[in-house]
């Protein structure tokens, strides 16, 4: 049983956050249905953390609801804010026509981002298919990491060179559904025997949520603190609708101000 | 110009829809950013309240439609006491006046509340939800019947001097056969319209996206439905009320007011952009700017 790793008060994240105008400096496809977006957001990028998100407002005003993104890397010298994401509904498929130069309304720094714990070496970051853009720039605050990437094929694996490039291609597991890329089979495969072989001091996964559940679950049993990153349907972004709640050990947290990234032990799967 | 609900004096026609806004300090703290003081409000009308504390529903609990947004957050909330030790103790430092939601189950959990609620001075005035769909008992099915309503009106009216607001729903044959019943039971002012029920289904599965089914339907889809409510109960009681429904544009407010309402509040377009009612009371106060 590892001890909570923080207790479960707000965000300070989301009362710094800005509302403010970024103009887009590139939205490529990196793949059919993956695509990063660059925003100019100098405000929100001196003070984003790892893990912490930015609620875009799509420019067709049909859309009410405004679309929550992690961001895969924040450089507040450039002043600039990289979004990588999949279109899977109207909103993305809106998103991903938006062209160079077009002004998007950003709402951010929101929510809490990871907290390894203090004096962490050696960490296990577990990543499913766009989910793995948020561990990208907590993969550059940790002095030393291994990076388990998992995908459906290898069309859908997100940042693997970058990871690369951060904890060398030789701290880089890559697993795919369909053995397109890396070896066949699911990222837990891998995360099991990762956990089996190294004394690792903290666990971050991001993905679908049964497979946080699993590399959780691993995590727990090798008795290292884990924390997980949790999507949810979500309307405000700032903590008042109580639209993105999960639910924890002790009751109702709301994803957008206690989260997005929650310990582990925490969360009542 | 002052505007007056039922006794309740507000500097200007603008307040919050209910559980939209929390109690007003997260949205607060992003205005603080641009120099924009929570205070810039009429009154803050706060999440809903009841005696003890409720869980919420569980499952998906918002789903977007074309210029609409399905809800079924279920009223959670921390219950009065813990209202009134964290939110109204906040509040009662803003300088604005606070009409405070009350939900129950069951008439006398409205006026327990209401009751408890009457001893903090940082209350202006009760608005009672009447119209929740997302709740199985208490909430819209006291507003369906014009006998319950009046009866819970009643009941409120009874516990409190200060001005009372009961929240209507568009979810009846006649909403003008409930505004009635309120008014004749005392209510000083009416609110509305609280959210059209809707359903949505999972394109993948063909069953309900919402583990009630049912959930609220808010924003610009369904202004034309709380205009003509507006309207309809304008001409049918002599209170005054506050109109609410998709308002997101200076011309929505105009509308509003045009059709009987003497005050606006603005929900759906707050989680839109967060800056529409520093927006509106802007345009409103400097119509030429």
């Amino acid at each position: 049983m590892t001890a909570p790793l923080c207790h479960p008060e707000r965000s300070e994240g989301s009362l710094r956050a800005k509302s403010l105008a970024a103009t887009t400096l590139q939205n490529r496809a990196l793949t059919t249905d993956l695509f990063q977006l660059t925003l100019d957001a100098p405000a929100i990028a001196a003070t984003l953390a790892p893990g912490q998100f930015v609620h875009l407002r799509l420019p067709n005003p049909a859309h009410v609801l405004r679309r929550p993104f992690s961001v895969s890397a924040a450089n507040p010298e450039a002043g600039t804010l990289d979004i990588v994401y999949q279109v899977v509904g109207a909103g993305t498929a809106e998103l991903s026509g938006v062209t160079r130069g077009a002004s998007l309304d950003v709402l951010g720094p929101l929510g809490r981002g990871w907290r390894p714990p203090v004096g962490t070496r050696h960490a296990l970051l577990v990543g499913g298919g766009v989910g793995a853009a948020p561990l990208l720039p907590l993969a550059q605050s940790l002095p030393a990491a291994d990076v388990v990437l998992g995908a459906q094929t290898a069309a859908r694996l997100v940042g693997h060179a970058d990871f690369a490039g951060r904890v060398g291609a030789d701290h880089v597991y890559i697993t795919t559904d369909d053995g397109s890329a890396g070896q066949p089979g699911f990222a837990t495969d891998v995360t099991r025997d990762l956990l089996a072989a190294h004394p690792y001091d903290y666990v971050a996964t991001c993905g679908p949520e049964p497979m946080q559940r699993l590399v959780a679950a691993l995590a727990r049993a090798a008795d290292v603190p884990c924390q997980v990153s949790l999507e949810r349907r979500m309307a405000c972004g700032v903590g008042v609708c109580l639209s993105c709640v999960v639910t924890t050990t002790t009751g109702r947290a709301r994803a957008c101000a206690e989260g997005p990234v929650f310990d582990a032990a925490e969360v009542a799967w | 110009m002052t505007i007056n609900i039922g006794g309740l004096t507000l500097k200007n026609p603008f307040t919050t829809a209910s559980g939209t806004f929390g109690s007003g300090r997260e949205l607060a703290a992003l205005w603080a950013e641009r120099g924009i003081p929570l205070n810039v409000l009429g009154a803050v009308t706060t999440k809903g309240v009841s005696l003890e504390p409720w869980p919420g529903n569980d499952g998906v609990r918002v789903a977007e439609t074309a210029s609409g947004l399905l809800n079924s957050i279920g009223l959670q909330n921390p219950g009065v006491e813990a209202f009134c030790a964290k939110d109204l103790a906040w509040l009662a430092t803003q300088d604005v006046p606070v009409i405070a939601n009350v939900s129950g189950h069951a008439e006398a959990d409205y006026a327990a509340v209401i009751r408890r609620l009457d001893r903090e001075p940082a209350v202006s005035a009760y608005e009672l939800n009447i119209s929740c769909p997302n709740v199985d008992s208490g909430g819209m099915a006291f507003g369906v019947d014009p006998v319950a309503a009046a009866r819970v009106t009643a009941a409120c009216r009874a516990a409190t001097a200060r001005p009372l607001i009961v929240k209507l729903t568009p979810n009846v044959t006649d909403i003008t056969v409930i505004a009635r019943a309120a008014v004749d039971a005392g209510a000083d002012a009416l609110s509305l319209i609280n959210t059209v029920a809707g359903l949505a289904l999972d394109p993948q599965t063909g069953q309900p996206v919402f583990d009630r089914g049912v959930a609220g339907l808010s924003g610009p889809a369904i202004k034309p439905i709380a205009l003509y409510a507006v309207a309809r109960v304008h001409a049918a009681v002599a209170v005054p009320l506050i109109g609410m429904g998709g308002i997101t544009t200076g011309q929505d407010v105009r509308d509003f007011l045009a059709a009987g309402a003497t005050a606006v509040a603005v929900g759906t377009a707050t989680f839109t952009d967060p800056f529409t009612l520093p927006r509106l009371i802007a345009e409103w106060t400097h119509p030429s700017a």
